[in-house]
């Protein structure tokens, strides 16, 4: 995944697709960011200068799906293997029900893209209507994080297995991505040279953020502005 | 038997390994493992095929093509961009992905409501038929007209760019009632800039696609600016280049350094209200070094050089208004805060790139500008020749849907004395623009008999009016309050009968034209779900109305139904034989021209009907300025030649000019040493619908922390006020005082506190209820003297620990 900060203009539509897609549960106060869910979650960066030279940009945050070899941070420390990657599709999955709640991958994820269930999910009753069957919702005591929307590209598969193509040959587009209104995100396969996302993560205003930890973050970043590209050295 | 130690150990070696060879353990450990799995209070979604149907989406004016995913044909899950529809290109706004819990909202009423006891109980509301609610409301409406007192219904409606609004105005004009007002928008403004200088009724265009520079005077551009996915679209366009270098600069002129600002090539940072002296000084600078399209303004501007007025005398032009020191860069400087040379900076890029474009306005609440300051930016599109055919500035083209012999047209307009809709009896401006805080000033004030009847629609006028209190002080002088709200919000708690609507998705509605976009529009969006509760379109409740009344007004809404009104419609458009439907992938509608129009790929209304109920929508090429004007001079106005015979003529020279004229914000300056202002977020809804729960999740805690709001304010302003991040702290202006909390922000001008818009509710549900404060109690209307119109730029406030 590359996202272009120069383009984002922060209308959060990322974010609000992610949570309808993927069931993401809400509470009536959200403002504990701490305590929020939030797979997508957006970040707000500064060049700490004052006014007039004051600039600021939004920089969204899915998982990284950590490349970095043998594991990422957060598979290496489960215990129960309810965390794995997938080393095809190169995605970092999350299994609920194996999942025992004790928030090693947690305190492991250095870019704070896992979120824990404080409490049970709940939806106002009628809302509970408009949540997706492709998803499942999730239990107290369960960590949960970004799946690059996984059940995308099951579904993706599937298609291409019934069209009679080669379903590794299968394409799709996560939620965020698809609802960007300045085409912000680029989704695709980074180890293809010819893909757009692998030429967007060559471009010279393409950086990661923490890079210097070697987790081989997947998503990479796109901005023209020297003080982002060094801000996304800092911790999270 | 002794039972000795040696057997109990044998006995329980041998209970260990027979239960482990029983498969009674491992049943336990897998029921145990099913078990923990199976949460019964967590919902399981219910199963079924998934299907997409396309529509368009009505929650804004944006008019978004969408397409909604369902399951079982009856559950909507999700709400995406449509990828082939022009206008957002697959794109969505965080309103549209939000956009199903507005249907399923536990906030949403179930049918029509009465309210027993006194107003603003909510206890009292008490569920009654459809029919009992009409019913009550005919025997009202028909003892009025009866009386010849149809002056005592009024209608505040939202809709502006939708068939609703030309719904309302047949029914109001052939009613008699001139009483039909529209909640403020900046499209008033530029719609009466438009009519000022352009002699047009239509709001002003701009094709920012296709600029290269863009001048921004406070616009809130990449926050939406009227239609937002479009906006978006244009901003990527602008981004294109890639590598960091954009097709097109984008110089975003405003006090705080808002999103806009920051996604700006570059931020010129002022004084908050020097906005339109900043332009004036461009001009100034333009005139000065001759960077002005001399041969367009020579030939197609009045008001430019010296001009007479209706009188014959002699008034000086714009060229000498903006020539006088007042607009010298060094005058200028001062007072905006802006370097003089920074200013013939910006004057010299921007007459000498090609395709520059000022722009302004809709930033800080959606309302009408000032109009000298408003005709001040516009004059430098003026001087940049920007008005010309196929220029960047243009109208918003109407939408061809009168056939020649409208019968029923003509019934609506016989069946009363002449009533200029949306008028404020006994008024005095000159250009009357949007009369909604004229007409709610002179009812509070009992200059107007008591409304007997006062409708609002589409509107939540008690949370969202920018003085919201004006509003609320003027329900004292209505006697039944019908609220049209699908949703229990602030206005529907204070109505006296509530007729809920359907919401969003659940019947048809169409949308009229595109806000700022110079190319025709138009859309169907049907309904993807039937009305989950037992509601009625408002527009069926106008149809069933009529024909309730009968006479003259049945005469004029003759259709059974909304839809049959709709399609009526789509009719008389496809009878004109103009523009086609965007059908297919990358039809790019920037790239139309006036002058080369489009062939209809349509056959009838029916087939029209289809296609833009299939989720594809209408277009056509732009008006073509030149002959669409229609002033007195036939030539575009600077000059405000039509106020002299509306009871303004004075001496001064200045008063017929854009020139720079803050209206004056209330109250004492060393009681009220800062200013406020507010602003708007795409990521927080801020007019009639409350910010879905999925948008509050994405609020920042510097702007919402439990239910404390933040203000934005500047470390050297809130220093010495002995405040830091967080500090607890009491707001007053003149209008009011709340309590709010601090964040300290270097993207605050010093001596101005910002505060977010779309929050502070106290109607609906306890995710949005309580949280923060609504800025709308807070700031203050000054009325435009020329157009009566509201405005808002500043308001004194004074900031203290709590």
């Amino acid at each position: 995944m590359a996202i272009d900060l120069d383009r984002c203009t922060g209308c959060m539509a990322c974010s609000v697709a992610c949570q309808a897609e993927n069931n993401v549960s809400f509470r009536a106060d959200e403002s504990d960011k701490l305590r929020s869910i939030t797979w997508l979650e957006v970040y707000h960066l500064q060049n700490g200068k004052e006014y007039p030279d004051y600039q600021f940009t939004y920089l969204p945050r899915p998982c990284m799906h950590c490349d970095s070899p043998h594991h990422s941070p957060c598979t290496f420390v489960c215990p129960v293997n309810a965390t794995t990657r997938d080393e095809v599709s190169g995605i970092v999955n999350h299994i609920y029900p194996r999942c025992i709640g004790c928030r090693y991958c947690i305190v492991a994820c250095p870019y704070h893209a896992r979120d824990f269930n404080w409490w049970d999910p709940k939806w106002p009753k009628s809302m509970e209507s408009m949540l997706s069957p492709e998803v499942s919702t999730r239990m107290r005591g369960v960590v949960e994080k970004c799946t690059f929307c996984h059940h995308r590209l099951l579904k993706a598969r599937s298609k291409a297995y019934l069209d009679g193509i080669d379903p590794n040959e299968a394409t799709y587009v996560p939620a965020c991505a698809e609802a960007c209104p300045t085409k912000a995100i680029t989704f695709g396969n980074l180890l293809d040279p010819e893909s757009e996302v692998a030429k967007l993560s060559k471009d010279p205003r393409a950086f990661r953020i923490l890079a210097k930890l070697n987790t081989e973050p997947k998503v990479y970043y796109l901005s023209k502005h020297q003080w982002v590209h060094k801000l996304g050295d800092n911790s999270f | 038997m002794k039972f000795g130690r040696r057997a109990f150990l044998q006995f329980a070696a041998g209970a260990v390994g027979g239960t482990l060879l029983s498969p009674m353990p491992w049943r336990l450990a897998d029921d145990t493992a099913i078990w923990s799995q199976n949460w019964s209070w967590r919902p399981s979604p219910e199963r079924g095929p998934i299907t997409t149907v396309p529509t368009v989406c009505t929650l804004c004016q944006g008019g978004c093509g969408i397409q909604a995913r369902l399951v079982n044909g009856n559950r909507a899950i999700f709400l995406e961009g449509n990828p082939v529809h022009p206008v957002n290109a697959g794109g969505i706004c965080p309103l549209g992905a939000a956009a199903l819990q507005y249907l399923y909202a536990p906030y949403r009423i179930e049918q029509p409501m009465k309210q027993t006891r006194a107003r603003g109980e909510a206890a009292g509301f008490q569920p009654i038929s459809w029919s009992e609610a009409l019913d009550d409301l005919v025997k009202r409406l028909a003892r009025l007209k009866s009386e010849g007192t149809p002056g005592g219904v009024a209608c505040i409606t939202g809709s502006r760019w939708n068939s609703m609004d030309d719904l309302w105005a047949r029914f109001f004009s052939a009613y008699g009632s001139p009483g039909l007002f529209k909640m403020p928008s900046h499209s008033d403004s530029l719609r009466a800039t438009a009519k000022l200088a352009l002699g047009k009724d239509s709001p002003l265009a701009f094709a920012l696609e296709n600029a290269s520079y863009v001048l921004s005077f406070g616009a809130a551009l990449v926050e939406g600016w009227g239609a937002p996915a479009r906006m978006q679209a244009a901003f990527m366009r602008w981004q294109k280049n890639g590598a960091g270098k954009g097709a097109a600069k984008l110089v975003q002129v405003e006090s705080r350094c808002s999103m806009s600002a920051a996604k700006a090539d570059q931020w010129v940072p002022v004084v908050p209200g020097t906005e339109a002296l900043l332009a004036l000084g461009i001009a100034h600078v333009m005139v000065k070094e001759n960077l002005y399209d001399a041969d367009f303004v020579s030939r197609g501007v009045l008001g430019f050089e010296d001009w007479t007025d209706m009188q014959g005398k002699v008034r000086s032009g714009f060229k000498k208004i903006a020539l006088s020191a007042a607009y010298a860069p060094d005058q200028v400087a001062a007072r905006t805060g802006v370097d003089a040379a920074k200013i013939q900076g910006l004057a010299r890029e921007f007459a000498s790139t090609a395709n520059a474009v000022a722009v302004w306005g809709g930033g800080q609440h959606n309302v009408p500008g000032n109009i000298y300051h408003e005709m001040s930016f516009f004059a430098l599109n003026v001087l940049r020749g920007n008005l010309k055919s196929g220029g960047l500035v243009s109208l918003v083209p109407d939408v061809p849907f009168q056939p020649a012999d409208d019968q029923t047209a003509a019934s609506a307009e016989g069946g009363a004395p002449q009533v200029k809709l949306g008028s404020v009896p006994g008024t005095r401006v000159p250009l009357p623009g949007n009369g909604i805080y004229g007409f709610l000033d002179i009812l509070t004030r009992g200059m107007i008999p008591p409304l007997e009847v006062l409708f609002v629609h589409d509107a939540n006028p008690a949370y969202s009016l920018p003085e919201n209190k004006i509003f609320k002080a003027a329900l004292d002088k209505v006697g039944y309050v019908v609220s049209m709200s699908p949703y229990m919000d602030e206005t529907a708690m204070t109505a006296d009968l509530i007729l809920p609507n359907h919401a969003a998705f659940e019947g048809f509605e169409d949308v009229v034209g595109l806000p700022g976009v110079p190319y025709a529009y138009y859309a169907v969006s049907r309904p993807i779900l039937k009305p989950r509760k037992d509601t009625k379109h408002s527009g069926d409740v106008v149809l069933q109305l009529s024909k309730a009344l009968g006479g003259n007004v049945a005469a004029a809404l003759p259709w059974a139904s909304y839809e049959e009104y709709l399609k009526n419609r789509v009719n008389a458009l496809a009878a004109s034989k103009r523009g086609a439907v965007a059908d297919k992938k990358d039809i790019d509608l920037s790239r139309l021209q006036s002058s080369v129009s489009v062939s209809p790929n349509f056959k009838d209304g029916t087939d029209l009907w289809k296609k833009l109920t299939g989720g594809f929508c209408w277009y056509d090429v732009p008006v073509d300025v030149r002959s669409a004007l229609d002033t007195d001079s036939g030539k575009i106005e600077l000059a405000f030649r039509a106020i002299q015979g509306k009871g303004l003529n004075v001496e001064d020279d200045q008063v017929y000019l854009p020139h720079f004229k803050p209206l004056p914000p209330s109250g004492d300056e060393k009681e009220y040493p800062l200013l406020l202002l507010s602003y708007g977020m795409l990521s927080l809804s801020c007019e009639n619908l409350a910010n879905p729960p999925f948008m509050t999740k994405t609020l920042w805690d510097f702007v919402l922390k439990k239910n404390d709001l933040f203000v934005e304010v500047n470390p050297s302003t809130a220093g010495p006020l002995g405040m830091s991040e967080g500090s607890k702290a009491v707001l007053k202006t003149p209008q009011g005082e709340v309590a709010v909390r601090v964040h300290l922000s270097q993207a605050a001008r010093p001596g101005a506190i910002y505060m977010p818009q779309g929050l502070g509710h106290t109607a609906y549900d306890e995710y949005i209820q309580g949280k923060g404060v609504n800025s709308n109690s807070v700031v203050e209307v000054q009325v435009d003297p020329i157009t009566g119109m509201g405005t808002v730029w500043a308001t004194r406030a004074q900031l203290r620990r709590a």
